[in-house]
């Protein structure tokens, strides 16, 4: 019996479900969790706009670690092979997610994904997302950690456009800081007063995977992943700029 | 535009739950969106007007209700006709 509409049709019966929607994908990115953990690998979800500098970041990460972590990268896109060809000649292990026309990469693309790359014997697995600030903010995948990139030439506005991304951001990668003098009009503090409206714990580090300035900072932030990172959380205070 | 990936997502609940009551068909669908849920509510109709057509849904109208939780993103309650 309908009682819930008042149609009062016998043959209608309501039914709570208080199910979210992506419960499938939660279930999945909890057993890609789960696996992460038992074999000690830190995993990074890696998100920015394409062209925001992701696989820049990913190859000066290799050079500054020179070895003595094991890397490994999950390079997500519509097409080509381009971004895990990139980073395999940067000396780490890599392989393709192609989605098709799919705008962002869910827990089911990654686990399979994960049966192509041998990635029991990482430190660090790097999912390195669909160039989109918009639609891989809502799915998680099983990471440790949201880091977005976000290139100086992308305007000081983006967290305030796409601030679903940013507020789950853990922390901000502000790239490509080596064109900062050919950009007058861009304000390092600008971004920083704009990311500390929408992230919860504002946390940014502005680097160049030119020059290498500020990997070294980055370097330091993953290496604090899941050890106590005081710099974290109390920075909100200073707008965070580590 | 991720909102078609949520229906067909959606769709597999309404499935289950289908199963799970014996039911020929769906009379209703309401949904609970959050503000930051990352889903903007006029795609997810307009994606789920796709979607239905020739499903179980075909004539079950999508309600969506404002969720005061900024983050949640639910399949809330369904109307189903059994026989």
């Amino acid at each position: 019996m309908c009682d819930s509409c008042g149609c009062g049709d016998p043959k209608v019966v309501p039914f709570d479900v208080h199910e979210r929607i992506l419960a499938g994908n939660d279930r999945v990115a909890r057993h890609n969790r789960e696996h992460f953990r038992d074999h000690s690998v830190v995993a990074v979800n890696l998100m920015g706009s394409p062209g925001a500098g992701k696989t820049a970041i990913l190859e000066a990460t290799a050079r500054a670690l020179g070895g003595t972590a094991r890397l490994g990268v999950l390079a997500g896109d519509l097409a080509t092979d381009n971004d895990a060809t990139r980073v395999r000649a940067a000396g780490i292990l890599a392989e393709s997610i192609t989605t098709g026309s799919a705008c962002h990469l869910d827990a089911e693309m990654v686990h399979q994904g994960l049966h192509r790359l041998p990635w029991r014997a990482l430190d660090y697995l790097f999912i390195e997302n669909v160039g989109n600030l918009v639609c891989p903010a809502i799915y998680d995948l099983g990471q440790d950690v949201n880091v977005v990139a976000l290139s100086v030439t992308e305007g000081e506005d983006k967290p305030l456009k796409y601030p679903t991304m940013f507020h789950k951001a853990d922390l901000v990668l502000v790239t490509k800081a080596d064109l900062l003098p050919h950009l007058p009009a861009v304000s390092i503090d600008a971004i920083e007063r704009n990311l500390a409206l929408v992230m919860p714990r504002p946390a940014l580090l502005v680097v160049s995977a030119v020059t290498g300035s500020g990997i070294d900072r980055w370097i330091n932030w993953l290496e604090g992943i899941g050890r106590p990172r005081p710099a974290l959380g109390t920075a909100a205070a200073g707008a965070g700029r580590l | 535009m991720h909102e078609f990936s949520l229906v067909q997502a959606m769709f597999d609940q309404i499935g289950t739950a289908m199963r799970t009551h014996d039911a020929i068909a769906v009379r209703r669908v309401r949904v609970r969106i959050g503000a930051r849920a990352g889903v903007e509510p006029a795609l997810f109709r307009t994606a789920y007007d796709v979607y239905r057509v020739g499903t179980a849904c075909a004539a079950a109208p999508l309600e969506i209700v404002d969720a005061s939780d900024a983050d949640e993103l639910t399949l809330d309650q369904l109307e189903l006709e059994v026989p």
